[in-house]
């Protein structure tokens, strides 16, 4: 009895410390969060106040101003920056782990290479090259630039995916009659689904999140939503509310995104990881 | 009735008028909408000046016949989007903002275009626009050594002081400090009264403290912009870093070492701070934001002086045109005009911007209007500290360009101090070091000693 009450006051304790490091992990988010409902004024208040009008003029603001356009310009470009690598890379990991040559080790090491780079270093030959290839403040610039990124993420988030699937599932479908590609498709993709979901994630995440690239290579019509929360530090002035509404919108779609996939991701990032 | 007649008299008479009026008028504007068709790009760091020039861009273009694609964008993006559009001489740009901190570095490389070419031909440039006009100190920023101008400004930023809470200070018995002694005496009488603090500044030290360290008898540099040697640990540095860094952490608010411009400036308007000094620019917005607590007990003064003098700091943010644009006469038709006596005084009387650098505008009675702040003539302070930045050419320090980085080390060295990480001595000689050695990556020949 003494000792199911111990273990009781145990997992409570474990449980209140687990509730305490989440808020402290979470608390930048719910403090900015909270920021975003407030007035410029309401913002500096000492000592804040905890309790207060609730406004939403931050997001009205946001939707009436050219931010509304920069999400837009975020979604389109992360979203074809997911999807584009997505389909040339998971095919380029399935051929990469059936490939029996010696050579394939050393191949994909070279696609690798693409991401050891530091991004400061391609600054000035991309932006050199896209002024002369009119692709400046285009979302098609900033897409070429993420793939070129995500399509290696892509085949070394996949290929050990593929490398832990035994052969003679697919053997089993050709014997059946199914041409490689169908192997491939209804056989080899599905039972991949974890691996995609966590790897579709890190792409997308790569491309929402970046600031650099879309610093450098957009002017007004390609600027993306990290890029436009910049836009509201004035030079006489910031204005906290609105930043602090533009940071939580360019937290959104993550969140929801990763929410969704939640089930795939866990699963996704730690498969692969033991092989057979 | 009578017929109106035109004799020979009258039609002599017109035609001389026209002749003369011809040849006063500068040609360009002789044609009609002369730059119909083309389009002006141009970009500049967000803020109120453009805001407002925006209002009468379509005068412009009725004018011209051109059409204006003007951005603004914040200050860091800006600034990092046309330090490489410049580095690459790229045309993408005909009117820029030259910043007063990459002024040095842009027109050192020859990014931007010689406007002195411009301004001396009345082909392109009636000399009624008097280009003297502009006030010394705000223009020394957009020079080269051989007084080549490359840019005029368009905002200045002239150091002041400013109390938000001066009802307190005369409570106290005090007077606005004119020295740094009288300044600490100030802050120790106003220190926690009605739970503000004393001093209030942002984390640019290296723009902050400067003002201090020369007042206490030292510099940043031996002799800029030809002699680069750091003099941040000459026993005249270390005192003004140690006192200056006293200053913050005895009588600044909690986390006053992190704070940004607007941080600093909001703390003053909401009256959690009193004292700052700092540009125009952070200061008028006590007297005048819509969130200020302070707009009637705000009251502003000159720099406190130290023992060496008053060196209060300035600087300056003009129009260039980068070399590799296309449209120059275009651009410097679209600067002209933006910077014209007649477009100052507009923007002035009817929005009443405070950081305008003609002289003949800001004596002029619109501007002393805009600027009697809370009852005070803050005009007459703002000139005084542009002709003394002007004049001495001891803002010399803050456009050679490599002090973005030698500031930096400085930022550190105060930092250190306030923090109590390091005493004055072995931080500021920390820093010195740090200068030296980057500098020296930088290529900058350096004094032995």
């Amino acid at each position: 009895m003494a000792t199911n009450t111990a273990l009781a006051r145990e997992r409570r304790f474990i449980q209140i410390l687990a509730v305490v490091l989440a808020a402290l992990v979470m608390a930048p988010f719910l403090w900015l969060l909270q920021m975003s409902f407030k007035t410029n004024a309401q913002v500096f208040q000492f000592p804040p106040p905890l309790i207060f009008t609730p406004t939403l003029e931050n997001y009205e603001a946001l939707w009436t101003s050219g931010f509304r356009q920069s999400f837009v310009n975020s979604l389109v470009v992360a979203g074809a920056a997911t999807i584009a690598p997505m389909l040339l890379g998971v095919p380029a990991a399935y051929a990469l782990s059936r490939w029996q040559a010696r050579i394939a080790g050393t191949f994909s090491l070279w696609i690798l290479v693409s991401r050891m780079a530091p991004p400061i270093a391609f600054t000035i030959p991309y932006f050199l090259a896209y002024r002369h290839l009119e692709l400046l403040d285009t979302r098609t610039g900033l897409v070429i630039i993420y793939m070129t990124f995500n399509l290696s993420l892509v085949i070394w988030m996949m290929r050990p995916f593929f490398d832990q699937l035994p052969r003679a599932l697919e053997e089993a479908a050709w014997i059946d009659g199914a041409t490689t590609a169908q192997g491939f498709f209804r056989i080899i993709l599905p039972l991949s689904a974890p691996g995609l979901a966590a790897t579709a994630i890190l792409c997308f995440l790569f491309a929402w999140n970046d600031f650099f690239f879309a610093l450098i290579l957009t002017r007004t019509e390609a600027m993306t939503a990290p890029v436009a929360v910049v836009n509201f530090m004035n030079y006489e002035g910031w204005e906290w509310g609105r930043i602090a509404a533009g940071g939580t919108m360019v937290m959104l779609p993550v969140l929801l995104f990763s929410l969704l996939v939640r089930k795939y991701l866990v699963h996704g990032l730690t498969g692969g990881a033991v092989k057979g | 009735m009578s017929e109106p007649r035109t004799g020979r008299r009258h039609l002599l008479l017109g035609a001389s008028a026209l002749g003369l009026g011809a040849l006063a008028a500068p040609p360009v504007l002789g044609q009609a909408r002369p730059f119909a068709g083309q389009t002006l790009n141009g970009a500049a760091f967000q803020s109120t000046f453009f805001e407002y020039l925006r209002a009468f861009f379509p005068e412009f273009e009725e004018r011209t016949g051109a059409k204006l694609n003007f951005n603004t964008q914040a200050f860091p993006v800006y600034n990092q989007r046309t330090d490489l559009e410049l580095s690459t001489r790229g045309s993408a740009l005909d009117v820029i903002n030259v910043t007063f901190i990459y002024s040095g570095r842009w027109i050192g490389a020859g990014w931007l275009t010689n406007l002195s070419e411009f301004v001396n031909d009345r082909n392109r440039t009636d000399p009624a626009w008097d280009a003297a006009d502009f006030v010394s100190g705000a223009q020394s920023a957009m020079q080269d050594a051989r007084g080549n101008t490359y840019g005029f400004a368009w905002e200045a930023g002239a150091m002041l002081m400013a109390a938000s809470r001066a009802d307190l200070i005369d409570q106290a018995g005090k007077a606005m400090p004119t020295t740094f002694d009288e300044l600490i005496a100030a802050c120790d009488a106003v220190q926690g009264k009605e739970n503000m603090s004393a001093f209030v500044a942002d984390q640019l030290h290296h723009w902050n403290w400067i003002p201090y360290l020369m007042g206490h008898g030292g510099k940043v540099f031996r002799d800029p912009p030809g002699n680069l040697t750091p003099e941040l640990a000459t026993p005249q540095a270390i005192r003004a870093a140690g006192w200056y860094a006293e200053l913050l952490s005895k009588y600044g608010p909690s986390g006053v070492l992190s704070f940004s411009d607007d941080q600093a400036m909001r703390t003053q308007i909401a009256g959690r701070a009193n004292f700052r000094t700092q540009a125009i620019t952070w200061l008028v917005p006590l007297a005048k934001h819509a969130d200020s607590t302070v707009k009637n007990t705000v009251r502003y003064a000159l720099m406190p002086a130290g023992p060496q003098g008053n060196f209060p700091g300035s600087n300056s943010h003009g129009l260039g045109i980068p070399v590799g644009s296309r449209r120059k006469e275009l651009a410097w038709e679209f600067i002209k005009w933006a910077l014209s006596k007649e477009m100052l005084n507009r923007i002035v009387e009817t929005r009443g911007y405070p950081s305008v650098c003609r002289r003949s505008v800001i004596t002029g009675e619109a501007f002393k209007q805009a600027m009697t702040l809370n009852g005070q003539d803050v005009a007459s302070l703002y000139l005084q500290v542009l002709e003394l930045g002007g004049r001495s050419g001891y803002m010399k320090y803050r456009t050679v360009p490599v002090f973005p980085q030698v500031g930096d080390t400085i930022n550190r060295g105060i930092a250190r101090i306030a923090t109590r990480q390091q005493d004055a001595q072995a931080s500021m000689r920390q820093a010195q070091q740090d200068a030296i050695q980057v500098l020296q990556r930088a290529g900058v020949t350096l004094d032995a000693n």
